[in-house]
């Protein structure tokens, strides 16, 4: 399938200081991409050099199949959607409004307006002005102004930050529209939850690398400790292996039904990030 | 009519120009600067020119009606319609631009008035402290200032001057123009860059 982003070692130096070291990946058409390192690892750095906001200082970034430079025509900004904290909504204006004037910019009708507000639960809402919101309000109103234009790439750090979980729930459901939609979908999060649900393949970022890029399945199964805990009738826990001295063991146990239950060590992708780089997501 | 006088009564159009034109534009760029709201303009598609008339719009629609205002109170006779309009037009854009520029550079609203302060005195006083100048190449820059251009012209206009002798005081006005405006536009590029 045809890659949407190109990135070969990019690096990215602010000042003396490296921020990106040798950062590779791609991203398919249609999928919904993971971003996930501790805080200060690069993730919105990254975004921003994929975003035409910063330059980067080597390395080779393409999007939709061209270097990065063509990325400022204004025909590429309306392929793509932007949610960053650094881009802040109309305070005086209402929420509508602050829509409205997006639907201009990017020449949207303004009745798809009332469908993005949908998305993020905010319809009862929309005269209010954007001032009198919460913190997860205006979010949810930043990432309806990153979606109104239906863009065939959308960017987003850490779109559900100050969010509660049933708004974070409905959020995702938009967004898993949006991807069935035909948007693919590149987001940074801290949240291992929010990877595991919404995103087709995930990047761990750590130390200015990608030091890992797959789906969420595929680096807890190759990553498991690949044993296998029993608790047993006298409350004691046994851990076995998953090998064939393991299963005659448990096979031991069932025979005299001392088992209670059977739990398969499965990793979280949490665990599996601190195993790999020692470091705990913020 | 004699200078000073035409002085007094065009002083409120220059005044007008550089605080309406110049710094309510820089206050409402740099506010956009403040609230983070430019980064959203600047990565929208809509293009340079679309985003600086429509930010220009309501500051030159103010400075044009604080213009016709100061005109009725100071009773100042109105030489030609027609190329007053024009090196109002001008002004106008050049004090928009500069405004624009100055709001670009500020961090906030409150910068504006501090990095403002020399454009206030280059383009705002210098009409006023040019009879106090005895430095001939001094007095030579200061006349060549955008707002003595404008008073150039208007003096001229006044008595009885046609286009066709005004036409260098037009020509170095809309230097100024271009020159102010590419500049508006390199910087406003720029600003998308961290
Ligand atoms: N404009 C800048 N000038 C200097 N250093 C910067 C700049 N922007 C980012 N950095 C540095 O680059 C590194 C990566 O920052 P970045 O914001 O990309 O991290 P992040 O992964 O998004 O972190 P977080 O999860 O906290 O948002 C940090 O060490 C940061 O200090
Ligand atoms: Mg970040």
């Amino acid at each position: 399938m045809e890659n949407v982003i190109e990135v070969r070692d990019l690096e990215k130096s602010f000042q003396n200081q490296l921020a990106l070291k040798k950062v590779s990946f791609q991203v398919k058409k249609g999928e919904t991409i993971g971003f996930l390192g501790p805080s200060g690892s690069g993730k919105t750095t990254t975004i921003k050099i994929l975003t035409a906001q910063l330059h980067a200082t080597a390395g080779e970034v393409k999007v939709f199949g061209e270097p990065i430079a063509k990325l400022k025509d204004p025909t590429y900004m309306k392929r793509i959607g932007i949610l960053t904290d650094n881009s802040g909504l109309y305070e005086r204006l209402s929420i509508y409004d602050n829509l409205a004037l997006y639907c201009d910019l990017y020449e949207v009708e303004k009745k798809r307006i009332a469908e993005v507000l949908a998305t993020v639960n905010l319809i009862e809402e929309s005269q209010k002005i954007v001032q009198k919101l919460s913190k997860g309000m205006k979010q949810r109103v930043t990432l309806a102004r990153a979606m109104l234009h239906q863009p065939e790439l959308l960017f987003l750090d850490e779109p559900t930050s100050a969010l509660d979980p049933v708004n974070t729930m409905h959020i995702h459901q938009g967004l898993k529209k949006l991807n069935q939609e035909g948007t693919t979908i590149f987001l940074t999060t801290h949240d291992m939850q929010e990877a595991e649900t919404i995103c087709d393949r995930v990047a761990f970022l750590h130390n200015g690398e990608v030091s890992l890029m797959d789906t969420p399945e595929n680096i807890k199964t190759q990553q498991s400790t690949s044993s296998i805990s029993l608790l047993l009738r006298d409350n004691r826990k046994v851990v076995v292996q998953k090998d064939e001295a393991g299963a005659k063991e448990i096979y031991n146990y069932m025979k005299v039904g001392e088992i209670v239950s059977i739990h398969s060590d499965e990793p979280t992708l949490g665990d599996v990030f601190v195993k790999l780089t020692g470091r705990k997501l913020l | 009519m004699n200078e000073a006088t035409t002085v007094l009564s065009t002083y409120p159009i220059n005044l007008a120009l550089i605080i309406a034109g110049a710094f309510i534009q820089a206050a409402m760029v740099a506010e956009e600067k403040e609230k983070n709201t430019l980064r959203g303009l600047l990565l929208s598609p809509a293009s340079t020119l679309e985003i600086l008339i429509g930010k220009s719009a309501l500051s030159g629609l103010m400075t044009i009606l604080v213009i016709i205002g100061s005109i009725i109170f100071s009773g100042y006779a109105v030489p030609s319609l027609l190329l007053f309009s024009l090196s109002i037009l001008l002004g106008l854009v050049f004090y928009l631009a500069t405004g624009t520029i100055l709001g670009l550079l500020s961090r906030t609203v409150m910068e504006t008035s501090i990095i403002g302060m020399p454009v206030l005195v280059i383009f705002g006083m210098s009409s006023m402290f040019k009879p106090m100048v005895e430095n001939a190449t001094l007095i030579n820059i200061i006349e060549l200032l955008p707002n003595e251009q404008l008073n150039q012209i208007w003096f001229g206009l006044s008595d009885g001057k046609g286009a066709a002798d005004i036409l260098m005081n037009l020509f170095i006005l809309f230097l100024w123009v271009a020159v102010s405006f590419l500049l508006t536009i390199v910087i406003y590029k720029n600003r998308r860059f961290d």
